[in-house]
C-alpha cells in the first residue's frame, strides 16, 4: 500500500515537473527575445561613433520600429542586425546566434533575415519574377544556381507569392518600367521569397504618397501575421510608426532615446533614456506638423 | 574661374609649350609641309575601281579577325575583372591580377602582333592573337571600373541573403552592369577593325597589309581604294552599334525609350 501511495506520488509529480516545464516552454515562445543587443557600440571611423550605448530586446513575431532623424543611426541599426556592419563594443545575439558573416551558422541564418534597403535594391535590368526568384537562391544547387535553372516549385511559390503583393500579370516586367509603390511591393517579394523569420525594411514607404505607404504597410502586416515573421522597420513618421508597431525605439544622434509599447492605440509602456518631457513634447509636435 | 582654377590653366598652358619645344612641335613646319599633303590628295583622287572586290575581300578578313579577338577577348576580360574588382575580392586577389592585367596593357597591338608573327608566323592568325590580348588588357580595365560602380544597395540587399560570390556576381554584378558591358564590347569592336586595319603593316594580315605595301610602292590611288572601304565599313558599324546602343543600352539605364527622329 505504501509502496502504490509512493508510486503515484512520483507520478504526480513527474506529471507536474512536465506541466510546468511545457507552461515554461509555451511562455518562451510568447516572450522569446529574437534579437537582443546589450550596450552596443559601433562606428564607421575611429573617431566618431555611428551607434553608442545601444540596448535593445525584441521578441519573437512583433512589429518594430525604429524612429529618428536622418543621419540619426537607423540604418547603422538595421545593418547590425543582419551582419553587414560590425559592431566594436558590447554583444549582439540574432536568435542566439551572434552576426558574423564568416560564421558558418550565421550565413546559414541570413538566408532566413529578408533585408530591404532604403533604395530597395533591386536589380533593374531583369524582371519582377526574376527579382523575386533572387530570395530562392540559397535554396539552389551551385549548377542550378550557375545555370540559372529554378526549380519548378520555386517559379510557382514566387508567382504565388507575388499575387500576395498584388503583382500577378506583372512577372515579365523589366523592374525599371515599374512605379514607385510596385517596386516596393517586388522588394517586399523577394524579402518573402526567403521564407523569412525576420524582417528588416528601411525607411520603404518614405517617398511615398500616404495612400500608397499604407498599402505597403498593410501588405507587411498582414505578411507578418500569416507567417510569425518579426518585422522590423525604420521609419522617418513617428506617426506610421506608432500605427503599425508593437514596439518603437527613438534613436537620436546614435543613441536610443525612448521606447514605447503599443496595444491598438494604447501606449503601455514607455521608457525614456536621455531624453527630457520637453524634448519629446518637441517630437510629438514636429510629428503632428508633417 | 577662380584663382586656383586659372593656376591650373596656366601650368597646364607652360607644360604644352615646354613639352612641343621638346618634341620640336614646329606649326610652320607643318603649314609648309601642305603642299606635299595636296600632291598625296591628288593622287588618291585617282582611284582604281578594279581593286574595290579585293579591298572587301580583305576588309571582311579584317572583321573576321577583329570579331574573333573581340569575343574571345571579352570571354576571358570578363572574368578576369571579375578578379579584380575591388568590391568583390580582398586586396590579396585583386593587386596581383590588376598588376598582370597592366604588364599585358603596357603593350600596343602593333607590338603584340610582332611578338605572335615570331611565334605562330605570318598570317591573320597573329593579328587575331594581338587583338585578342589587346582586348583583355583594354577591356579588363573598363570592366573593372564599371563593377567598381555598382550601386551597392542590390549588392547589400542580395549579399545579406548570405549568397555565395558567384551567385553574386551571376545575379547582380552581371544584370547591373549589362547595359555598360554591352557598350564596352561594341566600342571594342569598333575600335579592334580599326586596329586590325593596321596590323597588315607588321604581316599579321588584313586590310593593312595591303594599305602599307601600296604607300610603300607610292600607289596612292589603289591604297585610297582600300582606305575608302575601311572608311565605309566603320561607318556600317557605328550606325549599327549606335542602333544596338539605343535599344539596348539607353532604354536599360534610364528606363525610357529613345524616340527616333
Amino acid at each position: 500500500m505504501t509502496n502504490t501511495t509512493r508510486v503515484n506520488e512520483t507520478e504526480i509529480l513527474q506529471k507536474n515537473e512536465i506541466m510546468m516545464a511545457k507552461n515554461t516552454h509555451l511562455s518562451s515562445i510568447f516572450t522569446e527575445k529574437i534579437i537582443q543587443m546589450s550596450n552596443v557600440w559601433t562606428s564607421y571611423d575611429s573617431k566618431n561613433f555611428a551607434l553608442e550605448e545601444i540596448n535593445l530586446s525584441i521578441d519573437r513575431g512583433t512589429n518594430y520600429a525604429i524612429v529618428g532623424e536622418s543621419g540619426s543611426g537607423k540604418s547603422t541599426l538595421l545593418k547590425l542586425m543582419n551582419g553587414m556592419m560590425h559592431f566594436s563594443k558590447g554583444t549582439i545575439k540574432i536568435d542566439y546566434v551572434v552576426p558574423n558573416m564568416n560564421d558558418k551558422k550565421f550565413k546559414k541564418m541570413m538566408h532566413t533575415i529578408g533585408y530591404i534597403p532604403q533604395n530597395l535594391g533591386l536589380i533593374k535590368n531583369i524582371t519582377v519574377l526574376e527579382n523575386t526568384l533572387i530570395g530562392a537562391l540559397p535554396r539552389l544547387s551551385k549548377i542550378q544556381s550557375l545555370f540559372k535553372r529554378f526549380p519548378e516549385h520555386e517559379i510557382q511559390e514566387a508567382k504565388r507569392i507575388l499575387k500576395l503583393v498584388v503583382l500577378s500579370g506583372k512577372e515579365d516586367r523589366k523592374v525599371y518600367t515599374l512605379s514607385g509603390g510596385e517596386k516596393r511591393r517586388v522588394a517586399i517579394a523577394r524579402a518573402l521569397m526567403q521564407k523569412p523569420t525576420i524582417l528588416l525594411a528601411d525607411e520603404i514607404v518614405s517617398e511615398l504618397d500616404h495612400v500608397t505607404a499604407h498599402e505597403i504597410m498593410d501588405l507587411i502586416a498582414d505578411a507578418q501575421k500569416q507567417m510569425n515573421l518579426t518585422a522590423i522597420m525604420v521609419h522617418h513618421d513617428m506617426k506610421l510608426a506608432l500605427e503599425y508597431a508593437n514596439r518603437v525605439a527613438v534613436i537620436k544622434k546614435g543613441r536610443k532615446i525612448l521606447e514605447i509599447g503599443v496595444e491598438g492605440e494604447t501606449i503601455v509602456d514607455f521608457q525614456t533614456g536621455d531624453v527630457s518631457t520637453e524634448e519629446i513634447m518637441e517630437m510629438y509636435a514636429d510629428d503632428s506638423k508633417k | 574661374m577662380t584663382p586656383k582654377n586659372n593656376i591650373i590653366i596656366g601650368i597646364i598652358v607652360a607644360l604644352l609649350v615646354v613639352a612641343s619645344y621638346n618634341v620640336d612641335a614646329n606649326p610652320i613646319e607643318f603649314i609648309e609641309g601642305l603642299p606635299n599633303l595636296a600632291i598625296i590628295v591628288e593622287e588618291m583622287l585617282l582611284v582604281e575601281p578594279k581593286y574595290v572586290p579585293t579591298a572587301i575581300w580583305a576588309m571582311f578578313e579584317t572583321i573576321q579577325m577583329a570579331f574573333i579577338g573581340t569575343i574571345v577577348g571579352f570571354a576571358i576580360a570578363l572574368p578576369l575583372s571579375m578578379l579584380a574588382a575591388r568590391n568583390l575580392n580582398s586586396k590579396f586577389v585583386y593587386a596581383p591580377i590588376r598588376a598582370l592585367l597592366a604588364a599585358i596593357r603596357t603593350f600596343p597591338s602593333i607590338l603584340w602582333a610582332i611578338l605572335f608573327v615570331i611565334m605562330v608566323g605570318l598570317g591573320p592568325f597573329a593579328g587575331v592573337l594581338a587583338i585578342i590580348m589587346y582586348t583583355i588588357g583594354f577591356i579588363t580595365k573598363l570592366q573593372y571600373e564599371t563593377i567598381e560602380t555598382i550601386d551597392s544597395d542590390p549588392m547589400d540587399a542580395v549579399n545579406s541573403i548570405g549568397v555565395s560570390k558567384s551567385q553574386l556576381i551571376c545575379y547582380v554584378v552581371i544584370p547591373e552592369s549589362a547595359s555598360h558591358l554591352l557598350g564596352q564590347l561594341l566600342y571594342m569592336f569598333d575600335y579592334n577593325i580599326r586596329q586590325t586595319s593596321i596590323l597588315g603593316l607588321v604581316g599579321a594580315g588584313g586590310i593593312g597589309f595591303y594599305i602599307i605595301n601600296y604607300i610603300k610602292f607610292f600607289e596612292y590611288g589603289k591604297a585610297a581604294v582600300f582606305m575608302l572601304v575601311v572608311l565605309v565599313t566603320v561607318l556600317i558599324i557605328d550606325w549599327i552599334s549606335v542602333k544596338i546602343r539605343d535599344k539596348y543600352i539607353i532604354k536599360s539605364q534610364h528606363g525610357m525609350k529613345v524616340i527616333s527622329k
